[in-house]
């Protein structure tokens, strides 16, 4: 928050989060932290972060998977909650998890630059730089395409070996940037 | 505000998608690309390091920068690809039986109608011929002509004129202190007092920003060279090094 007008009051959520003890468990083990604090009244609310962009996307019942880091506030009518998603965030160094925001109302993230979104229908599959990777919606399956061969192995790989294939309906959003992850290939 | 959103067949073709990426079109066809500047692919398309197999008769005619061969990757395919650097301003030129030349670091991209050489300044790229090439700039790029002298940082790139020749202040190297600090490196500098002067008919392009991109070429460069000095130039090198480091920690 960096001002507000009107009457506001902050809360800052217990140490639950809104998703319940088991929900918080699941947050610690997979390591997806997360601390949001809860703004009510009339007026205008404003947020930053360092002068990062922040993109608006509304939902209509269905998931946004995105990582906890990039997440900056949403609508109380939205549900978060913890996916594990196995090898798949091991390429952003960001763990074996990622945060899902479910329900009604709009999620506000942040990018690196203002973020794009790619639409991804069954005939043209989608793949994306894990390190550009910033969320998605949709019926999505996602699939890691490791293009590891001996040349990586002797430091002459393409750079580009580690990438994210989505298949099915839905919308990637990436960022015109890329995150120094873990995982340099 | 909402995001702009497209699909394969949106996307747009060998152009800017927004201010900081840009979209290229395969159709069978192959782009020289710097590595880790895709961020996304609608399509089959593959990527190879320059020491693939395949690609011998490309870079044999196409790439000639042993330097910065390990950076460079080639894709190749039939799809669409997105480009983007850093989140700076990314834009495409087109060059017609032209020569340019580029800091290495913001190139992001060329056709193979256009041949890369490697510039005599340290840290730049000629291209040479006719095509298109995408480059990054932190900030809007600026079109100035010669005689202009540039800050290094702020320069990105000229085409068509000579290259350009070191310029340094008089007062900055006169007396006593600036004699010390020819010879250590040390003290007094205001960051400015060294730039590239360019003369003759051409065009020279600068970024609005003193940012640029750290640069693994330079270092090679200059590591690759180490073996000229012997021993004293070395010890020489370790004490400037040592005081350099020195300088920029406090």
């Amino acid at each position: 928050m960096v001002a507000y007008d009107g009457e506001m009051t902050f809360k800052r959520q217990g140490i639950t989060g809104g998703e319940g003890l088991r929900g918080a468990l699941r947050r610690r083990v997979a390591g997806e932290g997360i601390t949001l604090m809860e703004v009510t009244g009339h007026g205008t609310v404003y947020l930053a972060d360092e002068a990062t962009e922040i993109t608006l996307i509304p939902l209509r019942g269905d998931t946004l998977f995105v990582e906890s880091d990039s997440v900056m506030a949403l609508d109380a009518g939205l549900q978060t909650g913890v996916q594990f998603v196995g090898l798949r965030g091991m390429g952003t160094g960001q763990g074996l998890a990622t945060t899902k925001i479910e329900g009604h109302g709009t999620a506000a993230i942040l990018s690196h630059g203002p973020a794009i979104g790619l639409q991804v229908t069954p005939e043209i599959p989608l793949s994306v730089d894990p390190h550009a990777y910033v969320a998605h919606h949709g019926q999505l399956r996602q699939d890691v395409v490791t293009d590891v061969n001996w040349r990586t192995v002797l430091g002459q790989g393409s750079g580009e070996s580690v990438q994210f294939r989505y298949h099915g309906h839905g919308v990637v959003y990436v960022q015109p940037a890329e995150r120094s992850g873990a995982l340099e290939i | 505000m909402s995001t702009p959103t497209f699909s394969a067949a949106t996307l747009p073709a060998n152009d800017n998608v927004s201010s900081y990426a840009f979209g290229v079109e395969l159709n069978g066809g192959r782009w020289f690309a710097q590595k880790g500047k895709m961020i996304a692919y609608y399509g089959q398309i593959s990527f190879e390091a320059l020491s693939a197999g395949p690609l011998d008769s490309l870079v044999a005619s196409h790439f000639h920068s042993p330097l910065y061969a390990h950076d460079w990757i080639v894709a190749s395919g039939s799809g669409k690809l997105l480009l983007a650097d850093r989140g700076f301003d990314v834009n495409s030129f087109d060059l017609d039986d032209g020569n340019l030349t580029i800091r290495a670091g913001n190139l992001l991209a060329f056709e193979p109608g256009l041949e890369l050489k490697q510039s005599i300044i340290p840290g730049f790229l000629t291209l040479l011929g006719t095509g298109r090439f995408v480059a990054a700039s932190n900030g809007p790029v600026h079109f100035v002509e010669p005689p202009i002298r540039v800050d290094p940082q702020a320069l990105l790139g000229w085409a068509d004129c000579p290259s350009p020749c070191h310029h340094y202040d008089h007062s900055y190297m006169r007396g006593a202190l600036g004699t010390a600090r020819m010879l250590t490196g040390l003290g007094g500098q205001s960051g400015e007092e060294h730039q590239f002067d360019f003369t003759g008919r051409g065009t020279v392009l600068m970024q609005s920003s003193e940012t640029v991109a750290a640069d693994g070429g330079l270092l090679r460069q200059i590591e690759g060279q180490l073996g000229l000095l012997g021993t004293s130039g070395l010890q020489r090198l370790h004490q400037t090094i040592g005081a350099r480091l020195q300088a920029e920690r406090d």
